[in-house]
């Protein structure tokens, strides 16, 4: 009856949609191996114990809070101790979300502990003493299953691998004192500045949309960046044709001569599909393409491809996007 | 300042990977490795850390197999001052095991700096790095994606979903680098011929027991071929309930 | 009889010739700081190019008006120089002269000769001051070359004329008769001046004498001080030239890398070879190389005379301190215009280099490689082989080059390909159309009659895809045997040895030419020109050698020999306008066979040509690596060439290279034209029955 550790990652107050994933992650992995408690610890500013029942809503028995001012940033050497520390009380596994900050969190843990971590997760499941995972290496090129020995497993799951599923508890809540002081770290926060001012940089855009001549004019570009807005992590490129126009600057152009990108998903919107473009975001996981011209090239590497007026479907697209993300 | 950068051979990440026969690796016929990517930013970021500085050491360290040296000579040929080999059979998925072996060889080295990638191409694990800090008892900055370093201070930036953590520390310190830290040079003639004659040391890599282990490779589902979904705007619903439920990236 | 005179004479003739002598030592030994370099090869062909480019003035005339008026000048130089051999020698002994040994009737065609050049070249000297100062003609401006040199020269010249005829003519008014019929103008200009006595004659005749004869010796001797140096170099600059060879004659310069040296490529003039330093001394400013830059024509920085007349004023710069020339005031001023002239110390002259402070890298990078400036120097000078050297320099030793190429070296070396597709997509575009691989043969036992090497743009690009299917096509429909390499093809080098990269070239090279003699590969037949030149003319350099025929010879071959089953019908009334490909056209001399193969292929098209058309074609824009980097300043060079290719009226361009294609489809397409952009190939597979 393994008990598992979830780490409930919160972001300026609030339980972030990865922290219901893990939970959830650590529910099915309990329940699939006969039984056993999901205890989930949150580090906040005061305040925090207040997520209890939401992480009970998704399966949590036992809902630790760790509250201390310094946790309203990522406190990471007191919020690794904390955790390892109460890692040491019985536990099978330790979850983390991989964010950010999680795989920073999953790896001191890990090595706080000496115990085996295995990142970027995708699936779960008890083999006999030891524990297997699913992870997408090589760029998701290549899904790897491994085995993780030893009586502590400590492991990150990856972001919308799993989906938060309502299992409903009564959680007991638990104060946990930080097992060292969130005001002493060595790394220290100045800043955290958000979205808007800090342009997304296109090599770390988890969502890229892009435009190209088949927009016919500078200002149409304004239905690009209202989807990249739409997305909210999305950064905005640019064609070669458009930059050579003067239409975006030239730090905005993906292609042979340009930035090569590899995102999430790719939105080519008016882009035709020339090879020197193409170099640049093949790779990339999924790729949308909007064009007028059916046999453009650039649906050859589509994976989803819409043929039309793109003044007409992107404006669509823009606000069907704004819908479904409600509530991330 | 004394500068130490952790590297790792991967395959080019342009290639087409197939399964290895017995099903636990991949077949490595026809592949180019290369210094991984990240880890190329990270030297690069350690080189001219050193060239606007004033002068110091830059090393190079890497847990592998033979084939390894032709990485660490590739990492010299950029400029790096001399490389160590810590010999495996092969560079394991046990993240932690790597931190420990790197850990026992930085140990006594005084470092100022140790940077690393944010991840490798292969396991795309982020373990590495963190995990060795940890062990070695520094302060460290996780995937930074501008990194300052002047007086014995730092200032990094790290990119958290949206936002931009700008965080300051003291050295020494470990960093892991991210893309938009340093475009890698590109190594001259000059620089190659060089890298020949300079020193690498060999030891074998404290790896102790390895718990995370490969137990199987497959290639996902066959990407299916693109298709066109619709014409005009009434195909947006079907391409969102595509995005999520299908290619799952909303 | 000898007299004082004389001796004086001989005095002076003897200081000026050592003065002179002095100076062409210094220039010699200047020129020796280059590298050495073996140029004795081929005599009679290099004698034969002697003949045609420096004697017949071949490349002059290219421009009719100038050329004539130069080879008015040059012819009448030569004629002349016999006339001042005679001059000088009669300056010493007095009564020397030709008619001593020569036939009458020979002496007097000389004599009439004489007159009638000095006559000729007056002439052309008056149309070179309008043009110079009414015409203004724009190549004779820019890069800060001297207007006030050209003027003293062509005075000179005009001065030495007239004291020559003057001088002449007074003799005959003093003493009538002793000038001979046959110098014709003289005696008319004597006719005029009869009137003058002869005691006055006599003097004035006296002191045009000395004037001519001191106005040749200072001429003599201001050459080396002025571009006019030409005079004394230029044959000898025509003879030891290798521009005038096409195919592997002109292959890049080969490059040992096993050499242990410091520096990699040509930062300096001592990096440069003797022939360079030679190209320096004889570059006459004409600015024709310049005016056929497609770079400079669309406003880049690059200019092909200014890279010639840099390297030589830097040589006049370091030339003195490395050879330790301590005759100060013999030092050569043809630095007059350099920036750095005067006012550097001598350690500040040794700091700087060719490099950055006379070239910068700008310049360097904006060249296509397309060979106009070459094929345009009236001298043979090799402006591409200094950029080439230059460039090997910045990548190997400096490893400084617009950082968007950086992508398309590391994937070169880890692709085989200049852009990051994956090499297991090489022969996609062959799926379904049976196209027999090497592999598949070889395991067979056998062996295609040639090996079809499609390129990486034949393999990737989706346009020219469609190029590599047409062909395939009509090699099929021909019954031809071929088999590709499928996905053991991979880049050979060219673009990288184009943008200096001489390892990565020597690399991947190799590693084709050891595929391509494990399959013991004789005959290769290639869609694009930068494949055919690469493999065919710069293969051998490194032991590769193969028969390697452009796709646009082969099929007329095959259109001439019937085999290609075309339709019946009359096909299209297309008017067609055929951009000339730089590699094939002038590095290899191909020209007329893609033009016959559209021509048998569609007899009802007309064919019209582009003003700048042929060996004077204007680049596409995208040789010499710039299709791997951005173009930054001035009109873009493929917007400025499909310009001029639409104002032909054509509805159609054919090409016979993927680059070109690339290039005139963008051009077209950023001025929203309609014409399409077809490559032979196509036209011809479109025509099969």
């Amino acid at each position: 009856m393994p008990n598992v550790l979830v780490f409930a990652e919160t972001r300026a107050a609030g339980l972030r949609k990865v922290a219901l994933e893990a939970v959830t992650a650590a529910r099915a992995f309990v329940d699939s191996a006969g039984g056993g408690e999901v205890h989930a610890l949150v580090a906040g500013p005061a305040g925090a114990a207040s997520h209890a029942a939401t992480l009970g809503k998704y399966g949590a028995d036992v809902v630790l809070t760790c509250e201390h001012a310094g946790f309203a940033r990522y406190a990471r050497e007191a919020t690794a101790a904390t955790l390892a520390e109460r890692a040491k009380k019985g536990y099978r596994a330790v979850f983390v979300p991989f964010s950010a900050n999680g795989r920073d969190l999953a790896a001191r843990v890990a090595a706080r502990l000496d115990a085996p971590l295995a990142s970027d997760v995708t699936s779960i499941a008890a083999a006999g003493d030891a524990i297997t995972v699913k992870h997408p290496g090589y760029a998701n090129k290549v899904i790897i299953e491994l085995t993780i020995a030893g009586p502590l497993a400590v492991i990150s799951i990856r972001p919308s691998a799993f989906t938060p599923a309502e299992k409903p508890k009564s959680p007991r809540g638990e104060s946990v004192a930080p097992a060292a002081d969130p005001g002493a770290e060595r790394v220290v926060v100045k800043d955290v500045v958000e979205g808007a001012k800090g342009k997304l940089d296109l090599g770390e855009a988890p969502v890229i949309v892009a435009g190209g001549r088949g927009l016919k004019a500078a200002e149409h570009f304004k239905l690009v960046e209202d989807l990249a807005a739409a997305f909210g992590n999305a950064a905005v490129g640019a064609t070669r044709a458009v930059t050579d126009d003067g239409w975006r600057p030239h730090s905005d152009q993906i292609g042979q001569t340009g930035r090569q990108v590899s995102p999430q998903l790719y939105v080519a919107i008016g882009i035709s599909g020339a090879i020197q473009h193409l170099a640049g975001m093949r790779t990339s996981r999924t790729i949308v393409a909007i064009n007028k011209d059916p046999e453009a090239p650039i649906f050859k590497v589509a994976d989803y491809g819409i043929v039309g007026d793109a003044f007409e479907i992107v404006p669509a697209l823009t606000a069907a996007i704004l819908e479904a993300r409600k509530g991330h | 300042m004394k500068i130490a950068v952790c590297i790792k051979r991967t395959p080019d990440s342009e290639s087409r990977f197939k399964v290895a026969a017995g099903g636990s690796g991949i077949d490595e016929a026809g592949l180019k490795f290369d210094i991984d990517d990240f880890a190329s930013y990270a030297v690069e970021a350690a080189l001219q850390i050193n060239e606007k500085q004033g002068p110091g050491e830059t090393i190079v360290i890497a847990v592998g197999p033979d084939a390894i040296q032709e990485t660490l000579r590739k990492a010299m040929s950029m400029g790096v001052d001399r490389a160590v080999h810590l010999k495996a059979e092969a560079a394991p998925f046990d993240g932690i095991a790597i931190a420990k072996a790197l850990a026992a060889e930085l140990k006594s080295g005084g470092f100022d700096l140790i940077l690393f990638g944010k991840h490798a191409f292969d396991t795309g694990a982020g373990i590495v790095g963190t995990a060795t800090a940890e062990l070695l008892g520094l302060p460290c900055i996780t995937a930074a994606s501008k990194l300052e370093i002047a007086g014995g201070k730092g200032t990094a930036r790290r990119e958290i979903e949206g936002a931009g953590e700008m965080v300051e520390f003291s050295l020494p310190a470990v960093v892991t680098v991210d893309e938009g830290i340093a475009r890698p040079r590109y190594p001259s003639l000059k620089g190659i011929m060089a890298a020949k004659k300079k020193p690498m040391e060999i030891k074998p890599a404290q790896l102790g027991p390895l718990r995370v282990t490969v137990k199987a490779m497959e290639l996902p589902a066959e990407r299916p071929p693109g298709r066109i979904i619709g014409q005009g705007a009434a195909a947006v619903p079907q391409l969102v309930k595509l995005l999520q439920n299908e290619a799952k990236v909303l | 009889m000898v007299n004082a005179e004389n001796v004086v004479f001989l005095v002076v003739l003897l200081a000026a010739a050592g003065f002179f002598s002095l100076n062409v030592r210094r220039l010699v030994r200047y020129m020796q700081i280059g590298h050495a370099e073996p140029r004795w090869d081929r005599p009679f062909a290099r004698a034969w190019n002697v003949l045609r480019v420096g004697i017949a003035q071949a490349k002059i005339m290219r421009e009719p008006v100038a050329g004539a008026m130069h080879a008015t000048i040059f012819w009448g130089f030569m004629v002349l120089t016999a006339g001042t051999a005679e001059f000088l020698l009669a300056g010493v002994f007095p009564s020397f002269s030709f008619a001593q040994f020569l036939p009458r009737p020979i002496y007097a065609l000389y004599e009439t000769s004489q007159d009638a050049f000095a006559v000729f070249v007056l002439g052309a000297i008056a149309f070179a001051y309008f043009r110079r100062l009414v015409l203004h003609p724009k190549r004779l401006d820019g890069d800060n070359i001297s207007h006030a040199d050209a003027y003293l020269i062509l005075g000179m010249i005009a001065a030495l004329m007239v004291t020559l005829l003057l001088s002449a003519a007074l003799l005959e008014v003093a003493r009538p008769g002793r000038v001979g019929e046959p110098h014709f103008a003289s005696r008319v200009i004597a006719t005029a001046l009869s009137a003058v006595p002869a005691s006055v004659a006599w003097l004035a005749h006296r002191i045009l004498w000395w004037t001519h004869a001191l106005l040749v010796l200072a001429f003599l001797n201001y050459l080396p001080y002025s571009k006019h140096l030409h005079v004394v170099t230029s044959l000898i600059n025509v003879y030891f030239s290798n521009t005038s060879r096409k195919g592997e004659g002109a292959a890049m310069r080969s490059m040992n890398l096993e050499a242990d040296v410091e520096q990699f490529g040509a930062s300096d003039v001592e990096h440069l070879s003797w022939k360079n330093l030679l190209d320096g001394y004889s570059c006459t400013e004409c600015g024709r190389c310049t005016a056929a830059c497609p770079a400079n024509i669309t406003g880049k920085l690059l200019s092909p005379r200014k890279i010639v007349v840099n390297a030589r004023q830097r040589l006049m710069q370091k030339g003195p301190l490395v050879t330790n020339d301590r005759l100060e005031f013999l030092r050569p001023k043809l630095a007059r215009a350099d920036a750095f002239a005067a006012s550097r110390t001598p350690a500040q002259v040794l700091e700087h280099r060719l490099l950055d402070h006379y070239i910068t890298d700008e310049e360097l990078w904006a060249c296509t490689s397309c060979r106009a400036c070459v094929t345009e120097c009236p001298v043979s000078i090799d402006q591409l082989d200094v950029i080439n050297e230059m460039r090997r320099f910045l990548v190997l030793t400096e490893s400084r080059f617009p950082p968007e190429v950086q992508p398309a070296f590391e994937s070169l070396e880890k692709n085989g390909s200049p852009w990051a597709f994956s090499s297991s997509d090489r022969a996609k575009w062959a799926d379904g159309m049976n196209v027999p691989l090497m592999a598949d043969l070889a395991a067979r036992g056998e062996r295609p009659d040639v090996l079809f090497w499609v390129g990486c743009m034949g393999s990737f690009d989706d346009r020219a895809k469609k190029t590599t299917v047409a062909f395939a096509r009509i090699l099929q429909s021909c019954g031809i045997r071929f088999a590709i390499l499928g996905q053991e093809e991979h880049c050979h080098g060219d673009p990288a040895r184009r943008l200096g990269n001489e390892y990565l070239y020597q690399m991947l090279a190799k590693g084709t030419i050891e595929t391509l003699d494990r399959y013991g590969v004789l005959t290769i037949v290639t869609s694009c020109p930068h494949c055919f030149h690469q493999m065919g003319n710069e293969f051998p350099q490194l032991g590769g050698r193969y028969e390697v025929i452009h796709h646009s010879t082969y099929i007329e071959r095959l259109l001439q020999e019937g085999r290609v089953p075309l339709s019946s019908d009359e096909g299209k009334r297309l008017t067609v306008a055929y951009h000339d490909s730089c590699y094939l056209g002038r590095y290899n001399d191909v020209y007329d066979a893609p033009r016959e193969t559209l021509r048998r292929a569609l007899p009802v098209m007309t064919l019209v040509e582009p003003a700048r058309t042929k060996d004077r074609g204007l680049c596409c824009g995208a040789g010499g690596g710039r299709m791997f980097m951005e173009e930054r300043t001035g009109k873009r060079i493929n917007a400025e060439r499909v310009e001029e290719l639409l104002a032909t009226g054509a509805d159609t361009i054919a090409v016979a290279c993927p680059f070109c294609m690339t290039m005139m489809n963008d051009g077209a397409k950023a001025r929203d034209s309609s014409v399409s952009v077809v490559d032979i190939a196509e036209v011809v597979a479109g025509r099969l029955a």
